[in-house]
């Protein structure tokens, strides 16, 4: 699928100076678990997974334009790339007539849009709202697509899971001194950045007794579960290896 | 003033305008309170509304219901405004319409998002209407709106590009949407189809010769009159038809190339700004966009006689002739 949508988006100048359309894998991964899992799957649900992947790439592509003056040409051409992504997504559910799905989508962004604004308003709020941020910012495009479909019974497992590695790059970040506005937050709330780090590893650590344990409630198959599991498991280790170190 | 005066024309739709304005901020209404203020901060600055203003018109031309109007004209509006907020940090753009942009006053990030925010209530809102008809158009003219930024690009500090590059640039960044608030205005009030693509080809033609004037008064306002400096398209590289029209003085020639893509004090921009005012360009520039006024005209004369042709027809004249 991912090839498929590179294709859907192509076009010459952005090819040539932007990264180019970019969905994280663990993203495709989840929104072919229903199909991988062998439930009802069709063109449309087929094209309609492919037009989420396309929304992906499009924010994605606005978190990369960064703050340099005056801008260079490849970050204009990277915010130009975001909204064509847009307009392809558009006109992908128009052409396979699913305007309740772009409708859907549509609000999904707005909710993501709102998220992210949220980390520039320097307003104080909780921990546990900056989290429900982050989960939105991670999950709810792929939160909509499932309930569309009525693919919900993944819905507790994918959150967990894109949460996981999204606290898993945090923490990389964190101790590559690379921080985002997440961290500068987080870091704000908890004073210190020792505070940070030990508070994502417990984070990853108590996420990922969880996904374990959705694993085996969604009764996933073996390959399936294994595959989740490869991918969460470096980042185990190195949070074991943190919380062993103190 | 000149906006006003071009308010003025459409005065008879002022207390549908006004339910447009209120729905508009309705629309952008967030429960972020960094993105309400971003989007206020856009929706304040103002604006001639043009787009909203032909969905209405065409509107006219068919069974015409404010209700079912504003569901289109409310979306386009939005659009465009979605542009303009990332076309500001495409071009570095500080000021606005005399305010600050939203990437001044935030950030880029900021603008980004509150773009997306925009674009993304448009859509919601759009999908009321289900006809699929009105989705295939705005969704190519949204594809093609960004090619021709693209191309805009592209085509930066090339001073020795074609009039068709430029032409087929204002075509997709301008005209289309002009030309779709038409065609969709005519479509969701059920006009027959000779008289959508009329007022469709009537949108094109009057998006051209806008734009045109836009890049024209670029170079013949003053700063204070534009709400930004004077010659920003060439110190941005953005070659308009003005300038392609005075290239052809080998002087001109050379002192633009000298001076592309190169930091201007204010003395130099105004020097270069003063030189083109001065030169055949404006004149040839302005004949063409007479041109297409008078395409823009013709087309007005195929559709039936009443208010709605009439008011085009004076917003036909009054871009023609505006000077703001």
């Amino acid at each position: 699928m991912e090839i498929e949508v590179l294709d859907a988006v192509r076009q010459r100048t952005l090819d040539q100076f932007t990264e180019g359309p970019s969905v994280k894998e663990s993203r495709l991964f989840f929104l072919l678990l229903p199909f991988f899992s062998g439930k009802t799957w069709s063109a449309e649900i087929e094209s309609s997974a492919k037009t989420v992947s396309i929304v992906y790439a499009a924010l994605h592509a606005h978190d990369q334009v960064r703050e340099d003056n005056p801008i260079s040409k490849e970050q204009q051409l990277t915010v130009l790339a975001g909204d064509l992504y847009s307009g392809i997504y558009y006109q992908m559910l128009v052409n396979s007539k699913n305007i309740a799905m772009v409708q859907k989508l549509a609000t999904a962004i707005i909710q993501v849009s709102e998220r992210k604004t949220s980390f520039f308003e320097g307003m104080d709020r909780s921990i546990a709202e900056v989290e429900e941020a982050i989960t939105i910012i991670e999950t709810e495009l792929l939160i909509s697509f499932y309930k569309f479909y009525g693919y919900t019974e993944y819905e507790s497992l994918a959150k967990q899971a894109l949460l996981y590695i999204r606290y898993a790059d945090e923490l990389e970040r964190l101790q590559s001194k690379n921080y985002s506005n997440f961290l500068r937050e987080l870091t704000s709330n908890l004073n210190h950045k020792n505070y940070v780090e030990h508070w994502l590893v417990e984070k990853l650590d108590n996420l990922h007794e969880k996904i374990v344990k959705s694993i085996d409630e969604c009764s996933l198959d073996y390959e399936l579960a294994q595959f989740l599991l490869h991918q969460i498991t470096p980042h185990q280790h190195r949070a074991e290896q943190l919380t062993r170190e103190g | 003033m000149e906006k006003m005066k071009l308010k003025l024309l459409y005065s008879d739709l002022r207390p549908e305008l006004e339910m447009i304005e209120k729905e508009l901020e309705q629309a952008v209404d967030s429960e972020s309170l960094l993105l309400n203020d971003a989007s206020l901060h856009l929706l304040q600055a103002g604006g001639k509304r043009i787009r909203p203003v032909f969905v209405l018109l065409a509107g006219k031309f068919g069974d015409y219901n404010i209700d079912v109007m504003k569901q289109v004209a409310v979306p386009l509006e939005l659009i465009h405004m979605a542009s303009l907020v990332h076309d500001d940090v495409i071009d570095d753009s500080e000021i606005r319409r005399g305010r600050p942009t939203v990437k001044a006053q935030w950030n880029n990030s900021v603008a980004m998002y509150t773009g997306d925010f925009i674009l993304a209530r448009a859509l919601e809102r759009i999908t009321e209407i289900t006809a699929p008809r009105v989705h295939e158009i705005l969704s190519k003219t949204l594809i093609e709106v960004c090619r021709g930024e693209i191309i805009q690009i592209q085509d930066k500090y090339k001073l020795d590009q074609n009039l068709r590059d430029y032409f087929r640039r204002i075509k997709r960044k301008t005209a289309l949407l002009i030309s779709s608030s038409c065609e969709l205005g005519a479509l969701v009030s059920g006009t027959d189809e000779k008289t959508a693509a009329h007022l469709r080809r009537f949108g094109y033609f009057i998006g051209m010769s806008f734009q045109i004037i836009d890049d024209i008064l670029d170079f013949t306002s003053t700063d204070e009159e534009l709400g930004k400096p004077a010659g920003s398209d060439f110190i941005q590289g953005n070659i308009t038809l003005p300038i392609l029209c005075a290239r052809k003085d080998p002087e001109i020639y050379q002192l633009l190339k000298a001076n592309l893509n190169k930091e201007l004090s204010d003395h130099e921009r105004l020097e270069i700004v003063g030189i083109i005012r001065n030169s055949s360009g404006i004149e040839e520039a302005k004949a063409m966009s007479e041109r297409y006024l008078q395409k823009a005209l013709r087309e007005l004369s195929f559709l039936p006689k009443g208010p709605g042709v009439k008011t085009m027809r004076k917003i036909a004249f009054f871009i023609g002739k505006r000077n703001f």
